[in-house]
């Protein structure tokens, strides 16, 4: 009699353990969370993400800590999230352009696309090729083709390898002859570009700060669609390139995370998205349009882009090989 | 425009008692984390803006503001006292601070420290509220050519302070060059030393890289001067009546911290220059105008106070272009407009139309945080002077663990503890072997930015040299450095000659 009391409580406990266990697979996250930051704090990503972070904080009901690791544009990071086996309990948040489809295809990244799962994308960047003010060609971008025809060594300053890229493709197309100029991040190009020392530059969203201003005009949009900041300059597609030189933030999870994990994730995103706080921060402060776009439909745009990209490298003999 | 009653109520703001508790509190946060050699301005900064999301929008930028500068005057205590500075812009502190310290007068030292340290900020302080919004423009005359220039001249006129063995410091300086390089190619986008690391490709982390040279090396030498002699590297904190600074030893450094304090606030107006390269500057500049320049080096005071002047000035003199431009001129700089984003501010030229009272009621609140800095400084340097009385292997091992530790809060992985201890060898060996640790370090930082102001200056002007004579004041740089070298190379020939002489004598 004890014997059987025995064995059903300790069977009873087997189930209600049984139980817990199948509950905890739906009780994601069920540690605190990381949400990691490609770059070095302070940039416009990690003010995001830290703002991100409180509002995921209290969707999912567990910390989320922003940890940095920046390198190689993104890269690092999403290096070392390919090997972690932590089912979607560490994210990271990250550019879609150059770190995840264009960088595999130019450089010998050990990740590739397929290598991961993309929840959400949330924003959306608001890159452009930008002039200053008083520039002989003014603030569109067919004077300055005109100008540029007229005057070889015309400069324009250049950021990464994806946008040396689309100009030296824009020069073929149009047969120009520039000067181009490296520098570093828009507190390299602002200087270059206020002072008059460059004639147009790419930036990565530096003159959103300058909308008010107009020292730092807009002449291309690199988004698909017009900037929030600038609806009168043309897109890149607007001025007969075909470019998809879109640029995305998406939260990025290892290939290996569960669906129930991603499910909820996405769920808490696209909350976030929703969430005053961050709307505020992203559109009112860093001016970049909060856009919810589900697993499905990220995954296909980073893979048409990634195509795109390919066919573009391809075209124009690929980035410098190193010797 | 703001009117003067507008300016007073802002100042009144900032002397409100709230306002002065909460910049305490962030001059006493960033004064410890500068104390910490593995926790830097720019981890304290981003550690604390969440911190500041559920304060009001002044009380949050007043809180960063007396953060930032906190750590410039806490990263001298441990570089006067533990020869490894706190931040990567102190190292130009240790030079004198460390000699003097272990002479038997690390209060002295410290309050040099502390003094310059402060008055180089007010100053710079007050000039960023004189010239910001009217004269920010003028750091854009200063383009890659004049960039590239006066980096040249900086590098050389630094080599040239460093003294000692000349073959030594080019070998020194060769080696930052070459660690410099390391990365993409800014061109190219080729891949240049990074033997496959994709850590590598923006270049040897300066944060690793430093802390191992300059912190853990240091550590390593003084655990080997104490195997070997375990009472010789303990700094005594005894009753020395020469450890005081009296009236008349802080007024002979004053006309240093003057000059420094110009020299600061001239490198930290201009965008990306930064810290280091100020500190340096200045410290050359005191050594190479003194009466006695081989006394550097040796616990000169004005070796100190040129050091701290110029590392503080820097900072408030980097918000001239922030505030006048908005171009952050400093990595803390870059992360302040992040705060203010947050909070709602965009920082730039419109501020001062959009949010003139903000401005003021900042610098108020700048000026308050730097007389709180002195408060903090002197009470909290006799109880960190204290650190000497603890015995050198718990003093030893609690650095080597927070260096340590830094490296990780700040996200660079195993690759930066492996970085780390790499550099901690190599600045072991620089020490044991008498090389100079500045001009590694000094061309380390400034071969990046050389590079790409060089070749933008080359690219631009499609190579002609007759661009010069259009950008007089790249020229009057170029001209200096070959003065300088006509007159380093003329000094060392004399000096060689000499020598000789004497050995023929003899």
């Amino acid at each position: 009699m004890k014997m059987k009391l025995l064995s059903t409580a300790v069977l009873s406990a087997a189930m209600a353990f049984g139980v817990a266990g199948q509950a905890q697979a739906n009780d994601f996250p069920s540690k605190p969370l990381t949400l990691v930051v490609g770059f070095g704090a302070g940039g416009s990503t990690d003010i995001q993400a830290r703002v991100l972070a409180n509002v995921l904080e209290e969707n999912l009901g567990q910390p989320v800590n922003v940890v940095n690791q920046p390198g190689a544009g993104g890269a690092v990071s999403l290096t070392r999230l390919m090997h972690n086996q932590d089912e979607g309990h560490t994210f990271v948040y990250a550019g879609t352009n150059g770190t995840l489809t264009f960088a595999p295809h130019a450089h010998d990244t050990e990740f590739s696309l397929d290598d991961f799962r993309y929840v959400a994308s949330i924003t959306t960047v608001q890159h452009a090729l930008v002039t200053g003010e008083n520039r002989p060609f003014g603030d569109s971008w067919e004077d300055l083709l005109d100008y540029a025809r007229e005057n070889p060594g015309t400069s324009y300053a250049t950021q990464h390898a994806l946008d040396r890229l689309v100009i030296e493709y824009i020069m073929e197309q149009e047969g120009l002859d520039l000067r181009i100029v490296p520098t570093s991040g828009g507190a390299g190009m602002a200087p270059l570009i206020l002072s008059g020392d460059v004639d147009f530059a790419y930036s990565g969203g530096t003159h959103s700060g300058y909308a008010d201003t107009g020292e730092m005009p807009v002449l291309l949009g690199m988004d698909g669609e017009r900037l929030f900041a600038f609806p009168d300059a043309p897109t890149v597609m607007e001025a007969g390139y075909d470019l998809d030189t879109s640029d995305f933030r998406v939260v990025v999870v290892p290939k290996n995370t569960p669906d129930a994990h991603v499910e909820r994730l996405a769920e808490a995103l696209e909350a976030a998205t929703q969430d005053e706080r961050f709307i505020e921060i992203t559109e009112e402060r860093i001016l970049m349009p909060v856009h919810f776009r589900g697993e499905e439909e990220a995954t296909e745009m980073l893979h048409a882009q990634s195509e795109n990209y390919r066919q573009l490298l391809e075209n124009m003999g690929g980035v410098p090989e190193d010797d | 425009m703001i009117g003067f009653d507008a300016i007073l109520n802002s100042f009144a703001a900032a002397l409100h008692y709230e306002s002065i508790a909460i910049i305490l509190g962030g001059v006493l946060l960033g004064y410890i984390v500068g104390v910490i050699p593995g926790l830097n301005r720019a981890v304290a900064i981003a550690i604390a803006i969440p911190l500041t999301f559920y304060m009001s929008a002044y009380a949050a930028i007043a809180f960063l503001i007396g953060l930032s500068k906190g750590t410039a005057a806490g990263s001298a205590v441990s570089a006067i006292l533990l020869n490894t500075p706190g931040e990567p812009s102190s190292a130009a502190t240790c030079l004198d601070g460390y000699p003097m310290a272990s002479s038997g007068k690390p209060r002295k030292a410290l309050k040099v420290g502390l003094l310059a340290s402060v008055i180089g900020d007010l100053l710079a302080t007050l000039l960023l509220i004189a010239v910001a919004i009217p004269f920010a423009s003028v750091a854009l005359k200063f383009g890659p050519y004049e960039l590239a220039a006066i980096l040249i001249f900086a590098l050389v006129f630094i080599a040239g302070m460093a003294g000692g063995s000349f073959l030594k410091g080019l070998a020194a300086g060769g080696m930052g060059v070459i660690l410099g390089t390391v990365g993409l190619d800014p061109e190219t986008g080729a891949m240049r030393l990074t033997f496959g690391f994709a850590e590598l490709m923006e270049g040897v982390p300066i944060l690793p890289l430093v802390i191992g040279t300059l912190a853990l090396a240091e550590m390593f030498v003084q655990l080997d001067e104490y195997r070997r002699n375990k009472d010789a590297s303990v700094i005594k904190l005894g009753k020395n009546a020469d450890d005081d600074l009296s009236y008349q030893e802080f007024k002979g450094t004053l006309p240093t911290i003057f000059k420094s304090t110009g020299v600061g606030a001239f490198v930290g107006a201009l965008p990306g220059l930064g810290p280091s390269v100020g500190a340096f500057m200045a410290y050359g500049l005191a050594k190479r105008s003194a009466k006695d320049p081989d006394s550097f080096g040796k616990g000169n005071p004005n070796g100190i106070a040129a050091a701290e002047a110029s590392d503080n000035a820097v900072i408030p003199a980097s918000y001239i272009p922030l505030f006048g431009l908005g171009i952050p001129g400093s990595v803390s700089a870059a992360l302040l407009v992040g705060a203010f984003m947050i909070h709602g501010i965009q920082v730039g030229p419109l501020m001062l139309r959009d949010h003139p009272e903000m401005l003021f009621t900042l610098f108020s609140g700048m000026i308050v945080a730097s007389l709180l800095m002195l408060a903090v400084g002197w009470y909290g340097l006799r109880i960190f002077a204290r650190v000497t009385s603890v015995p050198p292997h718990i003093v030893i091992s609690v650095v080597i663990f927070l260096c340590l530790a830094g490296i990780q809060v700040q996200g660079y992985g195993t690759f930066g503890l492996v970085t780390v201890f790499v550099f901690a060898i190599f600045g072991y060996f620089l020490k044991k072997f008498d090389y100079s640790f500045v001009t590694f370090l000094v061309a380390f930082i400034v071969t990046p930015m050389l590079e790409m102001n060089l070749r933008q200056s080359v690219i631009l002007s499609g190579g002609e040299f007759s661009i010069l004579l259009e950008r007089p004041i790249a020229l009057a740089f170029v001209v200096f450095t070959v003065l300088m070298v006509l007159h380093l190379g003329w000094t060392s020939y004399r000096r060689w000659m000499q020598a000789r002489h004497k050995a023929k004598q003899v």
